[in-house]
């Protein structure tokens, strides 16, 4: 460095009035002094690893809260056919991963999507990401997997033909949740996405009956989605008496408004969802209720929720009973004689096991009984070759069978059964069928695709089309509350959606819950704390002592910093609300 | 367009009509007012500027101070302990020389715990090189505010507006609000020479040996001087442009006057009915109202003094172990003249009780009748 002439004032009149350098202090490059250097690095929001289903939350979010509900639309229908359906049945994980739960309460996502489905333009086109690749492909069952895996291979420009084996599409959805959790309309709505595809769906096709297995081999690949349809059989005696129904089998007829005659009284024996859907339905068609279950309300696999509105609308819940019998006359059920249980030792699944109480049996009168205790998967048209546990098709994380070219997913491949999980099951064959048809190994990008460590697969990571703020879905550092600067987040309530009052529900299948108004929409999605997410929130910028972080104009996502000043000191990284920066070494 | 407003609405309306361009500040009863409409007028849009929340008025002050360093017009309002958590940097914003203007609404200082009105709170700041206005109606608020930015960029000084909890603050009053372009073109955008610029950025504040301080501070006195007859020449301009006259001081019926009462602030309004009230009695009384604290103006209020009997000192201050202060201040600039007056001091309403008409006449009925005063400070309206 050159000897700067030192400056002499002799009289007042030459100095300033402040005390200033009479020379620009740029010379002065204080990113010398680094060690450390600050770096724009989003990373993995905890509710966009907890969605089953892949969804790009975090991004839906931020777009209702700027009012653009038809992209986020978009956005969801990237990764996932059904916001609509999810967003009323999901028992959605995303909320229980919100880092916001640790602050006050978790962003209402749910209802959110619900919000955003429900706001999809009427008319509007699901455009395809490639055009015709000639190949084929087999879907057997039109639920939720299938369904999803047949919408993403459309889109991908593959050829798909969906077999069903009942009347119309939509397996589970349709026929096994009741109308006042999710309207046809709802449903046909988001199949008709899939379909306007060009996807063909065959109802009343079973494989194994109507055609066989051997008919599918001419297709270049199988996506086997069958789900779980035939109720587990309570072995009791009288099962078969007049007024016994299986769980699944009788939400059917409701679905079908088929004449049902419960008369006055009803038991439903089980915990899950099947059971209180079941129960309410039968409440619906104007029977008292009561649920036996052998465990205690706490070990119910089905969702609180629900069990919580089943309670008000009136179901009586008779824990820590087990049936003994059925007790009939003529033929016709009078009653069912149950027996007292305690609660013994944990079991595999971490509740505690149910143990039989000698001596305390009691008798229910009723009219008619529920049983749904579980479902069984019917695999018997599956050819030897495709390796089956337990009436459960072996599948690897893409869900490839051991057999090439076939794949499952759903309830028939999963332990998890429910809606979330089998659309995520359906859209990560349907990447590994896209690859396998291409002649690639989906699992050498897996961690590319992965979003998260645990989470669901994604197709704008698949297909690398995110776009600039959300392109590090697969980064596995996933943003902890511990991660977020709270003094940016005021807390504030959560917001709620209407509810059909109790007495409005009776002999109805009308939707109890009904949504969230735009205003309430708006709220709660600018709650997010859009973890690890940069929404130029403009803190860095503001922050930063030596003005090093600089804006790159109006319409250009992100910032630039200035290294010949950055000194490293890490403001903007401790001021980020979110996680989006970190500091990382020099080199 | 006239309004009736609030004393702090009127600041506020003050603010909007300077185009201020940032705003920070900490909420303090009786100042909360001003800042509460302005953060209103800045969410709605109709005032175009940054507006701060801040965590104390240290930071507020501090806030202000970066801002204004980068040249850009600043503003905050405070009272009492709020102004007391400033004090470091109200020294650092005149040593920067930064052309700041701040309210404040003068409140007791606690404990006993009192938010009423009382000068103690900007007075004991009085040394810290801000000038400082006492304004008596609302009216005047809002015309001072808009002069305080003319002043302050052109002394390159903060400014700071002071005027009584509750008698002003929140009471209505009509006050005439000017248009915009004219107060525009009275009040143009600022411009000054020495700021922060990031493109060409220089080191403020640094280190000052011994061989320049004094110049530096030399040169803020020289500041100081200049405000004094600045305040004058502004007073005049804005009576101009908006046919309303200010001053440093202001005397009424002085020139015959054997005695004169010197008030500050709201005390100045009884002072006036009871001026009148004597006159008619056929004593010789004048009144005079100190409207410019810091710069005192030693010289006019000397040459107002000059030649009468008597002065007395309403004051709602107390420097302890001494008196009160403008009667202190009056002391000390009338010292050197032969012909000064003796200076009668009272130390009334302090923590915002009245000072009546009454008390008012009683004061200077008491003045008018002794030889000479019985202490530096009589304490008026104590309980037995």
């Amino acid at each position: 460095m050159t000897a700067e002439k030192p400056i002499v004032y002799k009289t007042q009149d030459q100095m300033p009035e402040i005390v200033m350098s009479e020379a620009s202090m740029l010379w002065n490059r204080t990113g010398a002094w680094r060690y450390i250097r600050p770096l724009y690095c989003d990373k993995t929001p905890p509710c966009n690893q907890g969605c089953p289903a892949g969804n790009d939350i975090e991004g839906f979010l931020n777009l209702v809260e700027k009012e653009e509900y038809t992209k986020a639309w978009q956005l969801i229908k990237e990764e996932n056919p059904f916001p609509r359906v999810c967003g009323r049945v999901c028992y959605h994980p995303c909320e229980t991963a919100c880092n916001r739960g640790q602050h006050d309460r978790a962003v209402a996502i749910n209802i959110l999507e619900r919000f955003i489905g429900d706001q999809a333009p009427k008319k509007h086109k699901i455009e395809k990401l490639r055009d015709a690749s000639g190949k084929k492909v087999a879907v057997i069952g039109a639920g939720p997997a299938g369904l999803t895996a047949a919408y993403h291979l459309a889109r991908l420009g593959h050829s798909v033909v969906v077999y069903e084996s009942l009347e119309k599409p939509g397996g589970i959805l349709r026929f096994g949740i009741p109308e006042y959790r999710l309207p046809n309309e709802v449903l046909d709505d988001e199949i008709a996405d899939v379909t306007s595809l060009g996807v063909e769906i065959k109802c009343k096709t079973q494989v194994g009956k109507d055609i066989t297995w051997k008919d599918l081999e001419k297709f270049d690949s199988i996506f086997v989605a069958t789900g779980v349809q035939a109720s587990r059989k309570l072995d009791i005696e009288n099962i078969d008496a007049k007024g016994v129904f299986a769980g699944l089998e009788f939400l059917r007829k409701v679905t079908r408004k088929d004449d049902v005659q419960l008369g006055p009284r009803t038991v439903v024996v089980g915990g899950g969802n099947t059971a209180v859907d079941a129960a309410r339905s039968a409440l619906r068609l104007g029977s008292r209720v009561t649920i036996c279950y052998h465990r205690s309300q706490n070990e119910m696999p089905a969702f609180p929720e629900e069990v919580e509105e089943a309670g008000k609308e009136g179901v009586v819940f008779d824990m820590l009973s087990q049936p003994v019998r059925v007790i009939e006359d003529g033929g016709k059920v009078v009653g069912i004689e149950m027996r007292r249980t305690k609660l013994g030792e944990p079991d595999e699944s971490g509740r505690r096991r149910p143990v039989s109480v000698p001596g305390s049996e009691y008798i229910i009168q009723a009219t008619s009984i529920l049983t749904a205790i579980g479902e069984n998967s019917d695999v018997s048209f599956l050819p030897k070759e495709v390796q089956v546990k337990w009436g459960q098709i072996i599948i690897d994380e893409f869900g490839l069978s051991n057999h090439p070219g076939v794949f499952a997913g759903g309830d028939v491949a999963l332990d998890n059964h429910n809606v979330a999980v089998a659309i995520g099951s359906g859209k990560a064959a349907a990447l590994a069928i896209d690859s396998y048809l291409l002649g690639k190994e989906v699992k050498s990008i897996k961690d590319r695709v992965i979003i998260g460590n645990e989470g669901a697969v994604s197709v704008s990571s698949y297909l690398e089309t995110g776009n600039a703020h959300a392109k590090n879905r697969g980064c596995k550092t996933v943003v902890s509350f511990d991660d977020i600067n709270i003094n940016y987040f005021e807390k504030n309530e959560r917001s709620k959606q209407a509810k059909l009052e109790i007495s409005e529900r009776a002999s109805n299948f009308i939707e109890v819950h009904q949504g969230l108004s735009e205003q309430a929409a708006k709220k709660d999605s600018m709650r997010c704390f859009h973890c690890g997410v940069c929404t130029m929130c403009d803190n860095c910028y503001t922050y930063c002592p030596d003005i090093a972080i600089q804006q790159k104009g109006e319409k250009t996502w992100g910032y630039d910093i200035d290294f010949d000043y950055c000194k490293g000191c890490g403001v903007c990284v401790h001021e980020c609300p979110r996680s989006a920066m970190m500091m990382e070494d020099e080199q | 367009m006239k309004k009736v407003l609030m004393g702090n609405h009127a600041a506020s309306w003050a603010v909007k009509l300077a185009r201020v361009q940032m705003i920070a500040a900490y909420p303090i009863t009786p100042q909360t007012q001003i800042v509460e409409e302005l953060s209103e007028m800045c969410g709605s849009g109709e005032l175009k500027a940054k507006f701060l929340k801040v965590e104390s008025e240290h930071s507020a002050m501090a806030s202000c101070i970066a801002a204004s360093t980068t040249g850009v017009r600043a503003f905050t309002a405070t009272s009492a302990n709020g102004l007391a958590l400033m004090h470091e940097l109200l020294h650092w914003a005149s040593g920067a020389r930064l052309p700041l203007v701040m309210v404040n609404v003068n409140r007791a200082m606690a404990p006993g715990w009192n938010i009423w009105a009382d000068q103690g709170d900007s007075l004991s700041q009085r040394d810290t090189g801000w000038m400082q206005l006492y304004v008596e109606d609302n009216q005047e608020v809002l015309d001072t505010v808009l002069q305080a930015y003319t002043i302050a960029e052109k002394t390159l000084l903060p400014v700071m507006v002071c005027y009584d909890a509750f008698f002003l603050s929140h009471t209505y009053e009509p006050v005439e609000i000017p248009d915009q372009k004219t107060v525009d073109a009275w009040l143009p955008a600022h411009k000054r020479e020495h700021i922060l610029d990031p493109k060409n950025p220089r080191a403020f504040n640094a280190l000052v040996m011994p061989d320049v301080y004094l110049e530096m501070r030399y040169k803020l006195e020289q500041a100081h001087e200049y405000g004094k007859t600045l305040v004058k020449e502004v007073g005049a301009s804005f009576k101009e442009t908006f046919g309303r006259s200010y001053s440093s001081i202001e005397t009424i019926m002085c020139e015959d006057a054997d005695i004169v009462l010197i008030t500050s602030s709201s005390t100045t309004s009884p002072a006036r009915l009871v001026l009148n009230k004597l006159r008619k009695k056929g004593m010789k009384v004048g009144l005079m109202k100190i409207r410019l604290f810091r710069p005192f103006p030693s010289e006019d209020v000397r040459e107002a003094l000059s030649g009468k009997q008597k002065a007395v000192v309403i004051d709602r201050n107390m420097s302890f172990g001494k008196g009160g202060i403008f009667a202190d201040e009056i002391r000390g600039a009338i010292s050197n003249d032969r012909k000064a007056p003796l200076v009668y001091g009272y130390v009334a309403g302090l923590g915002g009780r009245d000072i009546t008409p009454d008390l008012v006449e009683e004061i200077v009925v008491e003045a008018y009748q002794s030889e000479e005063p019985k202490s530096l400070a009589v304490w008026k309206g104590l309980k037995p």
